[in-house]
């Protein structure tokens, strides 16, 4: 996560309520395959950037499509892209295309 | 006197058969192996009560012997079906009144999900294969010894699109949560770990014996789909999963891994489609008539359905339904 | 003499036009040329390589022989319009020097010489000249009378699908319909008028003669030229900013092309000689699988060149794109097609990023040790039947390996280029060669085409010779290091992956080795030709059942050769095949590992 300098202890509950999910919508609208996920770990099993640093392409994803936006695009950014979780995704869905339409989304381009 | 043809001589196909012969039925029981019993004769004991497969088996049996109007056939598959003729791969045609399909179900091909390793790493074992362990009272690890760590991977070719088996086999968790259990009684020392996307735990008993798997059996569940599986330079299989529930890759080694098989539809299914003009579903099992009033019933006039032909079922739904389609074709045969 | 009338206003417009913005052009894709490339001009424009480019010019832009490849008729139809018009041109100039001697004549005097040959009161005919130009005019009519033959039946012309076109490219279509068919009215009017003309101007002209009253030829005669200049006008006006654009750019980039000048990972000012150079024929389209096997309709080349060109790219139809490369191997211009994709990717996409993958730094996960190196690839990982067998070949050869990454290593950042993050991927390649260079390897051998590719054209590997592990099994096999038992009777069939085909040009080695074990039968699509089976990294933008769908397609014509074995030599290939065929689907390293004598 993204380390801004000072510390205020963020609420711990994901408040559906008062996240914006403006984007989180639009992300599922364009690839709705996402709902799909069943939360297996398979992703993040095989993951080879998840192999040698801390992340984590299921918890990262849930935490967008919740509108949980903070430090996303620099978690997918850890991403190499190989589609290894790709090819091993129960529920078939496009992982690359995901981690891309997430940065996309939440990045600056 | 009616003829009835029932293909298959599984659970259902037995069941089916002997309810048609208690209503004065001519029955021929057709059989692609050399003996009746389907699948369970290569299982050890059934969920939830430990009931042995065989004293089901036996049971069956025992309602079929002797009966007059009744011919098994086995080592005979069927290759085409209709309301009035059964044609065999022999070339063999057998005419009939009726037609009750029990051809039940194909084990998954493990070796298809080639990242779990199954027939490359010695110790990697299929459910099917560790009941058969435990008919011969051998299970220990290819070079002889006992497993002290073993691990049971849930949804291999279920709940896969990467494997085109998309539905839920239904029993798995259930045989999941039983083989662990066993498996304790017969290595207390060791420590079961159950990898699961989801416990599915249907049936009466089912969910008592997943808490007892749990509390007195001390199984450890992890919420996590094995991605990989590797050897080991101790000769160990490494096995690698998220732990979804604290969201960390979790890697381990284990000295045994138990693949629980899905259930698959006979590739016989696609024939019956093209040949019978029955209706299959999407999943490659059969669709029955009407999915609550008739069950049993195929689109086709005079031709039945009985247990696993249709979708994933159990011991007990498969026995139900031989009974059910049994009543079926005879009120079929009346109304004629 | 006058070489002027009001009709040739249209002309005179539009030729001037199109040579003002062509000129335009052509300066500044020139002047932006980078150094490299302006360098690489000068050496070579005084060589050899000039006179090649002279002579390819005359096949592909004249001739078209490249389409003569791809259909007979299609490549006649293209031909007759190119060198006929051509030919028309440059006769048309000779006639008008045979009449007037060497002396300067405005263009519109060269293009119209009939009329002004009237005008000036020239009488005499050179039944020669007539003849010639009119058979060539008859020779370009018929190419027309194709083109308009294909609009209706494409089918018939080797194509089952053709280009759909903006509107720039129809006002251009139909104007060039046009300029033909009106020529041919307006010089048959005038030889009904003032005779002339050979078999086909003069014999319709006397037609007309006979048929038309003398007051109605009149009152045709400059309307006809009128109209003829209007198309050309038209035609002239509109190519610069239309397709036709490439019938002049395809010059230069030939040239250019001789003298090695080659697109990039990033954007230059190459690309534009390239992407308009594209005529949009629209023979790409057709062996698009994303075209034949999903319907997929505005994706292909000639769609994603066309909204490069005007700006209009947008994401979707970029990244569309299997890159399986079988659309470049038949490109007629010989347009590097996926280079221009990839690097129309890298500038919608990639963002230097000095912080990321810094985690890199210090992993070191490999094991063993030896002079070959071994980069199973991250797909391989998920294949162990393949990691296995590699073993057995090692063990079996006595070689010593070091495995680079067995317990997961790090990308080899092909699949972070192909989606146009190249400045990422430079990251990966950094980490892999400071890896390998650690090692001390003499060889580096991968199980996976994807890999492949990037390190033999993206990493600096000097020394360290980089083989796919079909290349080093049979060389393992001719140095007599694994022996082979051939089974008489076992039948294989072999899917070519696209990056190792096509992409590395290895289509032999794989195919040696097979016919080592066994007997290989060839499906209807191999070699450049082979499919792709659909689940290529550089696509994501198709979903997990259009992936699937492919696959079924590519399994199907594998099962078909009716081989007991499907052979594949790339992981990602035998995952999807698996899903779509019946046969068993292997990894090349596991056929010969089961038959090590």
């Amino acid at each position: 996560m993204v380390n801004f300098g000072f510390s205020i202890s963020r609420p711990r509950a994901i408040d559906i309520d008062r996240n914006n999910l403006r984007k989180s919508n639009e992300i599922i609208g364009e690839m709705p395959e996402l709902q799909a996920c069943i939360g297996c770990g398979s992703c993040t099993a095989s993951c080879t950037a998840g192999n040698l640093t801390e992340f984590n392409f299921r918890k990262v994803h849930t935490l967008v499509r919740r509108g949980e936006y903070q430090g996303a695009y620099e978690e997918m950014n850890k991403c190499m892209l190989c589609g290894k979780c790709r090819l091993v995704c129960p529920r078939g869905i496009n992982t690359r295309g995901i981690v891309m339409l997430i940065k996309r989304k939440l990045g600056d381009f | 006197m009616k003829h009835v043809i029932v293909i298959g001589g599984g659970v259902a196909g037995m069941q089916c058969a002997s309810e048609l012969l208690k209503e004065g039925v001519k029955v021929t029981l057709l059989e692609k192996e050399q003996n009746t019993g389907g699948k369970l004769r290569n299982w050890y004991k059934l969920f939830p009560t430990y009931t042995p497969a065989e004293e089901v088996l036996s049971a069956l049996r025992h309602k079929l012997t002797g009966a007059k109007n009744l011919t098994i056939k086995t080592g005979s598959e069927a290759t085409a079906i209709t309301p009035k003729k059964v044609t065999l791969s022999s070339g063999e045609e057998l005419d009939c009144d009726a037609a009750v399909i029990a051809t039940g179900f194909t084990l998954f091909d493990a070796r298809i999900k080639e990242e779990y390793g199954y027939g490359i790493y010695d110790n990697v074992i299929t459910s099917a294969d560790l009941e058969q362990m435990f008919t011969r009272g051998e299970v220990r690890l290819k070079n002889g010894g006992k497993p002290k760590r073993i691990a049971i991977l849930h949804c291999v070719g279920s709940r896969d699109e990467k494997v085109c088996q998309r539905h839920c086999s239904k029993v798995c968790c259930v045989t999941g949560v039983k083989q662990a259990i066993e498996l304790k009684h017969l290595f207390p020392e060791a420590t079961v770990f159950n990898f699961y996307m989801d416990i599915r735990m249907f049936g009466p008993g089912y969910e008592e014996m997943y808490r007892e798997a749990q509390t007195q059996y001390n199984v450890h569940f992890v919420r996590g789909r094995i991605s990989e599986v590797s050897p080991t330079f101790d000769d160990k299989l490494q096995i690698k999963a998220e732990d979804t529930l604290t969201g960390r890759p979790l890697k381990m080694g284990v000295d045994m891994l138990v693949l629980l098989v899905g259930m698959k539809a006979n590739d016989l299914n696609s024939d019956l489609v093209e040949k019978s003009f029955l209706k299959q579903q999407p999943s490659g099992f059969m669709q029955p008539r009407n999915s609550f009033l008739g069950n049993v019933e195929s689109n086709v006039g005079g031709i039945f359905y009985a247990g696993a032909v249709t979708a994933p079922k159990n011991v007990g739904e498969s026995l139900n339904e031989g009974t059910a389609a049994a009543r079926a074709a005879i009120e079929w045969l009346a109304r004629k | 003499m006058t070489f002027f009338a009001q009709f040739c206003i249209p002309f005179i417009i539009g030729a001037a036009i199109l040579f003002i913005v062509i000129a335009f052009k052509y300066i500044s894709w020139l002047k932006n040329l980078p150094r490299r490339d302006l360098k690489l001009v000068a050496v070579n424009i005084f060589s050899f390589k000039s006179i090649k480019a002279i002579w390819e010019v005359i096949c592909e832009s004249l001739l078209h022989r490249r389409i003569f490849r791809v259909n007979r008729m299609l490549g006649y139809m293209h031909m007759s319009l190119a060198f006929g018009w051509f030919l028309l041109i440059a006769v048309g100039w000779i006639e008008t020097v045979a009449y007037l001697g060497f002396k300067w004549v405005p263009l519109q005097g060269h293009v119209f010489f009939k009329y002004f040959a009237v005008l000036n009161g020239i009488s005499e005919h050179k039944p020669l000249f007539d003849f010639v130009m009119d058979l060539l005019l008859l020779f370009v009519l018929s190419g027309v009378g194709l083109a308009w033959f294909k609009r209706m039946r494409s089918r018939a012309l080797g194509m089952k699908r053709t280009t759909k076109h903006v509107a720039f490219d129809r006002m251009a279509l139909s104007a060039l319909w046009f300029i033909f068919p009106l020529r041919l009215l307006a010089e048959s009017c005038t030889t009904a008028i003032y005779g002339g003309g050979s078999f086909l101007t003069g014999g319709i002209g006397t037609l007309l003669a006979k048929t038309l009253s003398a007051h109605t030829l009149d009152m045709m005669y400059e309307p006809l030229w009128w109209m003829y200049s209007f198309a050309l006008g038209t035609f002239f006006l509109a190519m610069p900013f239309s397709r036709y654009m490439h019938i002049f750019t395809e010059i230069p980039l030939i040239f250019l092309r001789n003298y090695r000048l080659r697109p990039e990972a990033k954007e230059k000012s190459y690309d534009n000689f390239e992407v308009e150079a594209c005529s949009r024929c629209g023979i790409c389209i057709d062996p698009c699988q994303l075209q034949s096997q999903l319907g997929i309709n505005e994706v292909q080349s000639v769609y994603f060149l066309r909204d490069r060109r005007y700006n209009m790219l947008q994401q979707k139809i970029a990244n569309n794109c299997l890159m399986c490369g079988r659309c470049e191997q038949i490109c007629p211009v010989g347009i590097n097609l996926n280079t221009l994709r990839l690097n129309s990717r890298t500038s919608m996409r990639n963002i230097p990023n000095e912080g990321r993958y810094s985690y890199l730094k210090g992993v070191d996960r490999s094991s063993g040790a030896g002079k070959v190196g071994y980069f199973a690839g991250c797909m391989t990982l998920l294949t162990p039947n393949t990691l296995s067998a590699m073993q057995k070949i090692f063990t079996a050869a006595r070689e010593d390996v070091w495995w680079a990454d067995k317990d997961g290593g790090v990308c080899c950042g092909r699949p972070l280029k192909l989606s146009g993050e190249s400045d990422s991927a430079q990251k990966m390649i950094d980490y892999n060669t400071d890896l390998f260079r650690k090692h001390n390897i003499s060889t580096l051998v991968t199980s996976c085409p994807i890999c492949l590719k990037v390190f033999r054209e993206e990493y600096k590997l000097d020394g360290i010779e980089v083989l796919h592990h079909s290349e080093y099994i049979l060389r393992l096999m001719k140095n007599g290091k694994l022996k082979v038992k051939y089974t008489v009777g076992s039948t294989y069939t072999y899917h070519d992956p696209c990056e190792l085909g096509r992409g590395c040009g290895i289509y032999d080695e794989p195919r040696a080795v097979i016919e080592a074990v066994g007997e290989l039968l060839e499906p209807k699509h191999n070699r450049k030709d082979a499919f792709c089976c659909g689940s290529s990294v550089a696509n994501t933008a198709i979903n997990d059942s259009q992936q699937l769908t492919i696959a079924t397609k590519v399994g199907e014509e594998l099962d078909q050769t009716g081989a007991q074995k499907i052979v594949t030599s790339c992981p990602l290939c035998k995952k999807a095949i698996k899903r779509g065929a019946k046969a068993q689907v292997v990894d090349l390293s596991e056929i010969i590992a089961e038959n090590i004598k």
